[in-house]
């Protein structure tokens, strides 16, 4: 290899004895394709490489590609992280692992197929019922339930590593909701834009092939063949993978949905949207499957929908994978595969698996007793703190009591032998060094057979020497380079019409549970630059006060900070009997902008806002997602954690307020006119109306002598935004009525309340409803009246004083008026379209039946 | 005997409950020793949804979604049953050893096939006795309310006299848990854990029910769990029976070659005549008489009458 490749390792890059090194394979020397990767990334250098990851870092986070870690709710999402380095794989031993993935899929959909069906192999004595009905994947209520479909099991998914002998075995296969194919999917986006020309030139097999024939199988898989509705259904933003549903959801174009999302009624699934209530066809799950149906199922389950399995029982939905396909995953299982592979397809494994004792049988448990040093113990039921237990590194009396366990209920263990895995190189700290990986392959039922993904994601370990590869525990993912015998031709996921041919254009509908997180998104949205404009004002103010220290200053900056109490809703923040925090009002200030645990507060609004759009990550574009993360991240760095004064705080203002003028703009930009967009702008125009009714409240309602009254106003305009238009229309002194007129009636001034109201109005009367010709909704008549109550205002009789009180009772009357209406069109906005969802509850005896 | 049953279950709620799914296995099924003659629902209001099945346990089940808004929920059915005066076969039982069941449950079913060479009757029967085998060994394994333990089989212990006959054992446990125990049902819920009904001997007739299961699936033995009712009259002379007007619970053993035998440790009886069995499983989560969700209802209230009636 080429001398100046020195910097980067690749020539001291050191295979260890006894370990299988994906680059050298058995011979002394490296495999002719890891030599022309080599070489290209040698020629590009350390310092090219590290920027190239970077470069890989920073396009997955902009791209909002997370993994979340379960129990860590102030990170909620760790970044996904990828080396720069790929596994490659020849097209030649790819095609034996190829053909391997493909038997086993056909083999455990035959499993599957019995164990829910006639159970031949348990009558036959083929497979132990003990093995079978004591793993928790295996569902009663599921028995006889598959529909009638050519395959049962959709999506397949198999750990796979090299032992040290070359051999790739399959370390686990994944059944139910195998997760994965769109972070390999996102891997290879950015692959090719970090290194374009080396993936070019080595003739890498594409991915979209794959996608293409999910998509097939999965519309296959319809009862009703017509055009049929498939959704994603996911856990929610909380799970470790969301960002894998939403992208795929996006990618695939089905609607992502969550358990409360569906509902079933006379026997079918139907999606709960705001245009009512949606045929559901398909669902692809993500959801574990014990989880799906509380009714028959777990009844605690929140995640579910109950009567799933009794429209699946009808045949009027189809579930990848079916109900119950957990059962697969049972590690006992693997010691059979062997003998069932004869039986159903009297052929050999063509990939072995790990080997593995299931100690229901005497034989086997005796010789795992005897050999726990030297085996891997696994429980066939995964449950948290029950996973594998290395014999080896047990203490005597931990030995003894996995011994005693093993002993009480063995049908329940498997002991296995430890995985070798093999090395592959890896950019760790400027330096390619061997870590240890495995592969996680993924098929795909299609058509007449299994389509495997050419690639698959790869993991390796952070450290060296360790075994621990997954991605809860901080792996770092490879992309997969199968490389094929000539360039491969590029697959479009898409449906290809005949020439001439108009499609009429579907829309997807909006779920009720989205359109309440856009619209809060919408609220929270107007909520932050509200704040933000009067922090600013009142930082102006700081700063005038430091030059010129006058007293009608000081009293007008104080009016201010109260204002900032009431409209933020921070209390008891300013408003109270210490003159110390309105004399010091920094601290207070500070804690405004920083304060993540305090509601109300810039920062735990931010932090809200975004996690509101995290959960419905899929309506989002890729550039407003990066917006969001941009506002987010910002505020977090250089604000929270960040040692901030009141300077840097002014600068980061004006930055925030950028960063969201943007996410409007873009919002703009990108969201077709349709459900989705009317409820981001309808909670923007709700939540604008009531913060500018706040600030005027707590601001020029009381009565103020001339000049104070004078600074205040300017106060006000200058936080609304409104300052300049104001000079421009009225050329005047600033004065009340004038300001009134302005921020409440001027329809024409988007800032103002009657703005606001209009484009409610407008909303509303555009959303989906019931068509009851001719009858206003409660909603439209409830906007209709607010509005016609504004516009019948004279800003003259609002000015007139209240000589006992000091305060524009009229004003106040009024805008409290208008607060409460608006509040109320909320929960009839709710009423309407968020809440289909009522809560549900479990009705059963609790006590006992002979309670008499 | 001739029953008729009236089992009826009010939910009243404080909101209004606008979608609600249940499952009813309120209809009684059909065995050696019980015939149902007619079972029928009467819910209200009328469900727009009603499906009837049997489930992977052989008991009857029936689906109903009530999907108009509601504040009130009424689920009647009324079964009329024969209950045949048959006694379980006890001399032929009386002859294997608890130990000899045990074994044979043990034994993996590649063996019983391998034996059954000759004719094809012999082979039908050792096939349906593969089967029989083969559906009694899902009764050894843990279930969601009963997991076997050392405390469970030390309990069982005295009982499980070397070369004593199962039926033996299984009486003398019935008796021991109808000593040793105390009815009350202010002591438990259904979530009450069967470590803790051994550990305060109080329980009601679920617990002693899912008690003698765990004793005996600790010791090897496949144990269901019944559900049912008594009759209410009692014969003149004769103790009222617990349980009457309500729901009851006992279990079933396996016996290889002879089936299920019954025993009410809550009673201290083997059910013969008064006992009517609606479903069977490996535990009260199997066999819940009704169960559902509901959307909506805010609290909710729960009564439930049981009438059995004798016709003849």
């Amino acid at each position: 290899m080429d001398e100046s490749a020195g910097d980067i390792g690749t020539q001291s890059y050191a295979t260890k004895f006894g370990v299988y090194d994906e680059m050298v394979a058995k011979e002394d020397k490296v495999l002719p394709h890891w030599k022309h990767f080599m070489g290209a990334i040698a020629t590009l250098g350390s310092e090219q490489l590290e920027l190239r990851r970077r470069e890989a870092q920073r396009l997955l986070r902009e791209n909002g590609v997370t993994y979340n870690v379960y129990g860590d709710t102030q990170k909620l999402t760790r970044p996904w992280r990828l080396d720069p380095i790929p596994l490659l794989i020849g097209s030649e031993e790819w095609s034996l692992i190829e053909a391997g993935i493909k038997q086993r899929a056909e083999l455990l959909d035959l499993v599957l197929k019995d164990i829910y069906g006639k159970q031949q192999l348990l009558k036959k004595g083929l497979l132990p019922s003990e093995l079978v009905m004591a793993h928790h994947g295996f569902l009663h209520p599921c028995v006889g339930a598959l529909p009638p479909l050519q395959r049962q099991l959709i999506v397949y998914s198999a750990n796979l590593a090299r032992g040290h002998n070359g051999r790739m075995c399959v370390v686990d296969d994944r059944s139910q909701a195998p997760s994965g194919v769109g972070y390999a999917l996102e891997n290879r986006t950015v692959m090719t834009r970090v290194l374009p020309d080396i993936f070019r030139d080595m003739q890498v097999h594409r991915l979209s092939g794959f996608f293409k024939a999910l998509r097939k199988g999965l519309m296959d898989m319809a009862p009703m063949k017509e055009d049929p509705r498939i959704v994603i259904l996911t856990p929610g933003s909380l799970n470790e993978t969301y960002f894998e549903h939403a992208y795929l959801s996006s990618y695939l174009g089905f609607s992502l949905v969550q358990g409360d999302d569906l509902t079933v009624r006379d026997g079918r699934v139907w999606l709960k949207s705001l245009d009512g209530l949606q045929p559901v066809d398909v669902i692809l799950r993500r959801v574990d499957d014990s989880f799906c149906d509380p009714l028959e199922l777990r009844s605690a389950s929140r995640l579910g929908v109950p009567g799933l399995l009794e429209a699946v029982r009808r045949n009027h939905v189809a579930i990848a994978n079916p109900l119950g396909s957990s059962v697969l995953e049972n590690p006992g299982l693997l010691a059979f595969l062997p003998r069932l592979s004869r039986y159903f397809l009297n052929q050999e494994l063509l990939l072995p698996s790990v080997a593995t004792w299931w100690c229901g049988q005497r034989r086997e448990r005796d010789f795992v007793l005897q050999n726990l040093e030297r085996l891997v113990i696994k429980p066939i039921n995964r449950s948290s703190g029950n996973y594998a237990l290395f014999g080896g590194l047990l203490s005597t009396q931990e030995k003894e009591l996995l011994r005693a366990a093993i002993i009480a209920k063995p049908h329940c263990y498997v002991g296995q032998e430890q995985v070798n895995l093999s090395a592959v190189p890896t950019f760790i700290d400027h330096h390619i060094k061997p870590r240890f990986a495995v592969l996680r392959s993924f098929a795909v039922a299609s058509g007449d057979g299994y389509q495997v993904m050419p690639g698959g994601l790869t993991r390796v370990a952070r450290q060296q020497d360790d075994f621990i590869v997954s991605t809860q525990a901080s792996g770092i993912s490879k992309d997969t380079w199968v490389l094929a015998d000539e360039p491969d031709k590029p697959v479009s996921l898409w449906f290809q019409p005949g020439r001439n041919v108009v499609l009429s254009a579907a829309t997807e509908p909006l779920t009720s549970r989205a359109a309440n997180n856009l619209f809060w998104v919408g609220r929270y949205l107007e909520r932050i630059k509200a704040a933000t404009r009067l922090m600013r004002t009142i930082l102006h103010k700081l700063t005038e006060i430091r030059e010129l220290d006058d007293p009608l200053n000081s009293q007008c900056l104080n009016m201010l900070l109260c204002a900032m109490t009431q409209v933020t809703g921070t209390y008891p923040g300013f408003i109270r009997d210490n003159p110390a925090v309105l004399k010091e009002p920094q601290n207070e200030l500070l804690a405004l902008a920083k304060d993540i645990h305090r509601p109300g507060t810039l920062a735990a609004n931010i932090q809200t806002f975004t996690q509101t759009a995290f959960s419905i990550r899929d309506v989002w574009s890729q550039d407003t997602w990066r917006c969001v993360d941009n506002i987010q991240r910002r505020w977090q760095q250089r604000v929270v954690n960040g040692d901030c004064d009141q300077e840097q705080l002014q600068k980061n203002l004006d930055d925030l307020i950028t960063g969201f003028v943007a996410f409007i703009g873009l919002t703009s930009e990108s969201m077709t006119r349709e459900a989705g967009w009317l409820m981001l702008d309808s909670g923007r125009r709700l939540e604008h109306a009531l913060a500018l009714i706040a600030l005027l409240r707590a601001t020029v309602v009381q009565c103020h002598e001339i000049t104070l009254q004078n600074q205040l106003l300017e106060a006000v305009l200058v936080s609304t935004d409104s300052l300049s238009i104001y000079r421009r229309r009225y050329r005047s002194f600033i004065q009340l009525p004038m300001v009134l007129e302005l921020l409440l009636m001027d329809e024409t001034h988007p800032r103002s309340l009657a703005y606001q109201l209009h484009q409610l109005s407008d909303h509303i009367g555009a959303l989906p409803r019931d068509s009851r010709k001719g009858q206003l909704s409660e909603e439209e008549r409830l906007i209709l009246r607010t509005y016609t109550d504004l516009r019948l205002i004279k800003v003259s009789e609002l000015v007139k004083v209240d000589d006992d009180s000091g305060v524009y009772s009229e004003l106040e009357n009024v805008l409290s008026a208008m607060t409460e209406s608006l509040w109320r069109l909320y929960e009839v906005l709710a009423q309407a379209y968020f809440s289909h969802s009522q809560m549900p509850q479990l009705m059963t005896q609790t006590q006992p039946e002979d309670e008499s | 005997m001739k029953y008729r049953i009236t089992h009826s279950t009010l939910y009243q709620y404080s909101q209004l409950v606008g979608l609600c799914q249940n499952e009813a296995r309120l209809q009684p099924r059909n065995f050696w020793r019980q015939q149902c003659q007619s079972s029928r629902f009467d819910i209200s209001p009328e469900p727009s949804d009603f499906h009837e099945r049997n489930d992977f346990f052989g008991n009857r089940v029936a689906y109903f979604a009530i999907q108009q808004a509601h504040q009130r929920l009424v689920v009647t059915a009324v079964s009329e049953v024969t209950v045949f005066p048959r006694q379980n076969p006890d001399d032929l039982a009386n002859l294997i050893t608890w130990e000899q069941v045990r074994d044979q449950l043990q034994v993996g079913l590649g063996q019983t096939q391998s034996q059954s060479q000759s004719q094809n009757q012999q082979q039908q029967q050792q096939q349906d006795f593969g089967d029989e085998l083969l559906n009694a060994k899902l009764y050894l394994l843990d279930s969601p309310l009963v997991s076997t333990s050392a405390e469970l089989a030390n309990y069982a212990q005295s009982s499980f006299l070397p070369n004593r006959p199962l039926v033996q054992v299984v009486t003398d446990l019935m008796q021991r848990i109808h000593v040793d125990f105390t009815y009350d049902p202010s002591f438990t819920t259904i979530a009450t854990p069967l470590s803790e009904v051994l550990q305060f001997r109080r329980g009601v007739c679920q617990d002693f029910a899912h008690l003698a299961i765990g004793c005996l699936r600790s010791l090897g033995i496949a144990a269901r769990y019944v559900s049912g009712y008594v009759e209410t009259q009692p014969e003149q002379g004769k103790q009222r029976l617990v349980g009457a007007d309500a729901s009851h619970a006992w279990f079933a053993v396996y016996v290889p070659g002879i089936g299920w035998l019954e025993f009410d440790p809550t009673n201290n009886t083997v059910p013969f005549d008064q006992h009517i069995t609606l479903a069977w499983g490996r535990d009260y989560t199997d066999v819940t008489p009704l169960k559902g969700i509901a959307f909506g209802g805010g609290q909710h209230t729960l009564s439930v009458s049981v009438d059995v009636l004798r016709l003849e």
